[in-house]
């Protein structure tokens, strides 16, 4: 059994009357990675910046490796860093100038040997000496993760960490991910909106709604939880006919042109559903059914009143 | 305290000066306008009262030195609001650098950066009027220490009062060190202010400093005295000042950093 690396234990957090984050308990295993996922405002900023020392909680304990943050701060933040799209370093200094002083904030061994490490694995060269303010979105993600690497973490807390990025970019950022947790047993703690990635990368998936953790499970063990699948259907004629089905039968569905309709049914009434297209003769001319998938979790748990 | 995230801040903040046009100008464009108009406004009394008085020596020195009282809040000032202006608190504060080694880093910046404007002021008040103000030598070294002990409480209590309220109230790094100039005696003694405002001006250490100042000027003289209660008033204001900002950082990390934003 892996030793927990991150101990969250009763945090709350209030704002005046406000509870942001409500008497919330987990962990994060070592070398794992942990999707940490809710609708806006549901309380994970609160939470991430309650790890990183930033905000001071109402009640709880937070405990790196066995190691209070409240008490052991300057060591724990040694071992850890932060990424996200949504913070900015300053603008007018370089690339690499940015890297330099951060580099002193550590107590890194060989800061110039480190720093060309990141410039390689980033492909930061061609953009060291330009100012952060003449970056694009995507190069300036590029060198918030470059910086998140900087002190070598052992714990990373990655606040949607390719947003922005092209496809090709956020691919390789995410193989870097994985292989530097594989290589280094880096226990890294995910947010993302884009539920396809968190499915690649997390083992374990925490969603957080009103401050409150309702569910901490497998990624696929939560999809399963949605019984229903999308089947849709590229139909030549009878689209009218099968929308008033739809409705006889109680269906939800979704009509995006005159011949693409989707339709919600109940996995296991799938076939008993097409069957039915066949003795009312409704012909359809394509056919895909999309098994529940955890975006759809995520859009059924972020819509769900507690 | 380690020396090296203390040296970290520090070269975030001169890579930030060697960039900045703003941060270049507040350190020698307007040093050399104070010096032109003034220095010129006091070359012209000189001239109309038949070059009998050592106005120029006054007033010059009086700029000079207000310099390292200026540049030692305002350092302190602006390593916070550099800091909220480019949104980089978070990067700053999740590394292991403490609170007060941000805050020493500062005080450093103010020290190297306050002497750089006074030698570059002393220097452009020797070329243009031919007035010397290291003519007292030593005697001013103690005053120049109480100025930058002033300038430190000032920006302390400007700090605190930024972050409790944000970048929106960042104008007082500018003005309020102002508010401390006409009771300081700059170019004027205190006995000359109405006695309301000698009252006030009692209460603050840089009056002591100028009116010492003068008395070295005139009479060569040091005020022991006035550096004693000069002195004293300042690691009081100082204490107070450190204990403010203390507080209202705790209250930044109570509504979380990216609220100063």
């Amino acid at each position: 059994m892996k030793k927990p690396v991150i101990e969250v234990d009763n945090l709350t957090k209030k704002f005046g009357s406000f509870t942001a984050v409500n008497d919330i308990t987990f962990d994060v295993k070592e070398g794992e990675i942990l999707g940490f996922l809710g609708p806006n405002g549901a309380g994970k900023t609160t939470t991430i910046q309650m790890l990183l020392g930033l905000l001071t909680p109402t009640s709880g304990s937070i405990r790196y490796s066995g190691k209070d943050l409240q008490t052991h701060r300057e060591e724990i933040l040694e071992t850890i860093n932060f990424s996200s799209t949504y913070t900015n370093l300053p603008w007018y200094l370089t690339v690499k100038e940015n890297l330099t002083y951060l580099s002193y904030l550590y107590d890194i061994p060989d800061r110039k040997k480190r720093i060309a490490e990141l410039v390689e694995i980033f492909r930061l060269e061609p953009i060291l000496k330009k100012s952060i303010g003449q970056l694009s979105a995507g190069q300036m993600t590029r060198v918030n993760i470059a910086k998140a690497f900087l002190n070598s973490p052992k714990v990373l807390l990655l606040d949607e960490p390719t947003a922005s990025l092209d496809p090709d970019v956020a691919s390789y950022i995410r193989e870097f991910i994985l292989r530097e947790r594989q290589r280094f047993n880096i226990s890294i703690l995910f947010t993302s909106h884009n539920m396809a990635e968190v499915e690649e990368l997390c083992e374990r998936i925490i969603f957080i709604n009103h401050g409150k953790i309702i569910a901490n499970d497998k990624p696929e063990n939560l999809a399963k939880t949605i019984e229903f699948s999308h089947i849709e259907l590229i139909l030549e004629k009878d689209l009218s006919r099968l929308e008033d089905f739809c409705h006889q039968e109680k269906l939800s569905f979704q009509t995006f042109s005159k011949k693409h309709i989707k339709i919600d049914v109940k996995e296991k009434n799938i076939a008993e559903f097409l069957r039915s297209l066949t003795e009312k003769n409704i012909i359809y001319d394509e056919i895909s059914i999309d098994k529940p998938s955890l975006e759809d979790y995520f859009m059924h748990m972020s819509q769900k009143k507690l | 305290m380690k020396l090296h995230r203390i040296y970290g801040i520090i070269l975030r903040t001169l890579y930030g000066f060697k960039h900045s046009y703003d941060k270049m100008s507040d350190a020698f464009y307007w040093p050399l306008l104070d010096l032109l108009l003034w220095g010129l406004t006091s070359s012209y009394i000189k001239e109309s009262s038949g070059g009998q008085t050592n106005i120029l020596l006054l007033v010059i020195s009086g700029i000079v030195f207000w310099l390292i009282f200026w540049r030692a809040q305002y350092e302190i000032c602006m390593g916070l609001l550099d800091e909220l202006w480019n949104k980089n608190m978070v990067n700053i504060f999740i590394t292991p650098l403490k609170f007060w080694e941000w805050v020493t880093a500062w005080l450093f910046m103010g020290i190297a950066k306050g002497a750089l404007s006074f030698f570059f002021a002393a220097g452009v008040a020797i070329l243009l009027y031919q007035t010397n103000v290291f003519t007292y030598g030593f005697a001013m070294i103690p005053f120049m220490l109480l100025l930058m002990l002033s300038g430190w409480w000032v920006g302390f209590l400007i700090t605190s009062i930024l972050m409790r309220y944000g970048s929106k109230v960042q104008t007082l790094a500018w003005s309020m060190p102002w508010i401390f100039a006409p009771f300081s005696a700059i170019y004027y003694p205190v006995s000359s202010l109405p006695h309301w405002a000698q009252s006030v001006a009692h209460l603050l250490p840089t009056s002591y400093v100028f009116e010492g100042m003068r008395e070295v000027i005139k009479t060569g003289h040091f005020d022991t005295h006035g550096f004693i209660v000069g002195l004293l008033l300042n690691l009081l204001y100082l204490a107070i000042s450190l204990v403010a900002i203390r507080f209202s950082f705790a209250r930044v990390l109570k509504n979380g950093i990216t609220k100063l934003y």
